[in-house]
């Protein structure tokens, strides 16, 4: 069990708005909701600072590294992306600007599979997809518009390098073409579509209740679309077969998803844990909770035994105990793979604006739950 | 911070209006007489249904199909009359078992009319209410509240 514990990072330099590891997991980029990124390096247990990356002017909303070509990619309120790459002789990390054409805040942003383009989400109703351009030695971006109507929060990329899922703020998700000529090879056909030209709406889905979307996942082989809500649902769409299925949980609403493979997901948000939704046949639905912090014991006091206690004890308040029974002391803002495959996720990490970056095992999920409930 | 009062969405030719969000939600607005026709056949079923002491069918009636859309004030004040004539003549130690037996969509439709009621406590029994919404939200959890805060189809 000690092994399959949850290993906490703690920072304590404020909320983390954004966290992103290099291929080896030996360096991070995190956000702590300022207008810069910090580069961390592992050092046995803890994490030595070692860079700054300091270029943007408003805070940061979403940094990505890409495993492969060791690239940063950032963007910011400021409406700006930057490409970051490391100078090996002097080993400091150089930014490019990006050409977004933005007039909005940026708000998240994805490099492909392939790591030749990034998407930028925005507060523009658009997704840049950028792409280099040797001729002028500059990244350019090419605008997803239509049928946007508001903020774009959240990205995925499919595994073809081609499709590219988006939450957006006007309650629905999309599935969108970002096929750059010159740069993609015509994609193979896939249940989202044969022909794909750029911008092409592949799919176009709502969860029944409303709320933004916050996040979108495509599944490990890319089939699937999983997607969360502000009104605590998670929608699993498949194309192939045209099932929609919305699960509506009865916690606080999810900002981010992750597949762990094909038949389990996390979700987790604003109840501070990681949630389990599993499918058994052709159902999904809410399997666990991840966090298996011990509850505390409910002490049950009646009313009239607490204002007597606050008496004698002068306390103010009836306790002074603020803490949450779980890991993260507050919201979770991003989950992403650690380790493993993307059809087989074996760790992933969790950060939030408790400023806490957790890294949770799933071995003991896979086997334990699975024993639970078949 | 007289710039805050600047409404920036009017010097936007293409902004995202309440309309377009309501069609989007809902639908295309149904005609008012017709709703209210539904909603007056439904309350004489739902009616008949408690003499009947059939409370269940009684509520889960109740639930269906409720109005939506900005125009239909009179008819969602009617058909919340009916729910909360159902709800009232639950007696508070049953309503557990109720709440239990509602598929999802029924939680979140009632819950929706739970805050209705509230809305207007001289209307109704602030107890029952208050009664029911513990019951609700012991089974739906705070995952109902928030897709009633959410759920641009009002009632």
């Amino acid at each position: 069990m000690s092994a399959q514990a949850p290993i906490i990072n703690e920072f304590n330099l404020g909320p983390i708005s954004c966290h992103s590891f290099n291929q080896d997991r030996t360096e991070l980029a995190v956000c702590f909701n300022t207008n810069v990124v910090s580069i961390f390096r592992k050092a046995g247990a803890a994490w030595n600072l070692v860079s700054s990356l300091a270029e943007h002017d408003k805070p940061v909303t979403s940094v990505d590294w890409a495993p492969k070509s060791n690239r940063i990619v950032t963007c910011s309120q400021d409406r700006n992306a930057y490409v970051w790459t490391l100078d090996s002789a002097t080993q400091q990390w150089k930014p490019t600007l990006v050409l977004l054409r933005i007039n909005r805040a940026a708000t998240f942003v994805r490099w492909s599979p392939e790591e030749d383009k990034f998407a930028v989400a925005s507060g523009s109703r658009c997704i840049s997809v950028c792409y280099f351009e040797e001729d002028n030695d500059w990244w350019v971006g090419k605008h997803i518009k239509k049928p946007i109507r508001s903020t774009v929060l959240s990205l995925d990329w499919h595994p073809n390098n081609v499709l590219l899922a988006a939450g957006c703020a006007d309650m629905k998700a999309r599935v969108f073409s970002a096929f750059i000529k010159g740069v993609d090879k015509k994609p193979a056909p896939s249940p989202w579509g044969e022909k794909l030209p750029f911008n092409t709406v592949c799919g176009e889905f709502t969860n029944g209740t409303g709320g933004w979307i916050h996040s979108v996942a495509f599944s490990p082989n890319g089939d699937a679309l999983a997607f969360t809500g502000h009104d605590s649902t998670i929608t699993i769409v498949s194309p192939a077969t045209g099932s929609v299925q919305s699960v509506r949980a009865p916690y606080l609403p999810y900002l981010s998803v992750l597949w762990l493979n094909e038949n389990q997901i996390v979700a987790a948000g604003h109840d501070c844990a990681p949630h389990l939704f599993e499918i058994k046949g052709q159902q999904w639905s809410f399997s666990a909770s991840l966090d298996a912090a011990v509850k505390k014991a409910d002490v049950g006091f009646t009313a009239r035994d607490t204002f007597r206690r606050m008496d004698s004890r002068g306390q103010s308040t009836a306790s002074n105990d603020t803490e949450v029974n779980t890991h993260h002391q507050n919201t979770i803002n991003s989950i992403r793979v650690f380790s493993g495959t993307r059809d087989h996720v074996e760790q992933f990490s969790s950060s939030g604006i408790d400023g806490k970056l957790i890294i949770w095992s799933t071995d003991n999920i896979a086997k334990g739950l699975s024993n639970l409930h078949l | 911070m007289a710039f805050r009062k600047i409404d920036i969405d009017a010097l936007e030719e293409d902004a995202l209006r309440q309309e377009e969000l309501d069609f989007q939600e809902i639908g295309e607005p149904r005609p008012q007489h017709e709703v209210e026709a539904e909603v007056n056949s439904r309350a004489q079923e739902v009616r008949s249904l408690l003499q009947r002491g059939d409370l269940a069918g009684a509520l889960s009636t109740s639930l269906q199909n409720p109005p939506y859309g900005r125009h239909l004030e009179a008819a969602k004040a009617r058909n919340t009359q009916t729910v909360m004539e159902v709800l009232i003549s639950i007696k508070v130690a049953d309503m557990a078992q109720f709440v239990k037996n509602l598929s999802f969509e029924e939680q979140d439709v009632m819950m929706k009319y739970l805050y209705a009621c509230m809305a207007n406590p001289e209307q109704s029994n602030s107890g029952q209410i208050l009664a029911w919404h513990e019951k609700l939200s012991e089974v739906a959890g705070p995952g109902c509240i928030v897709r009633v805060i959410t759920d641009r189809r009002t009632v």
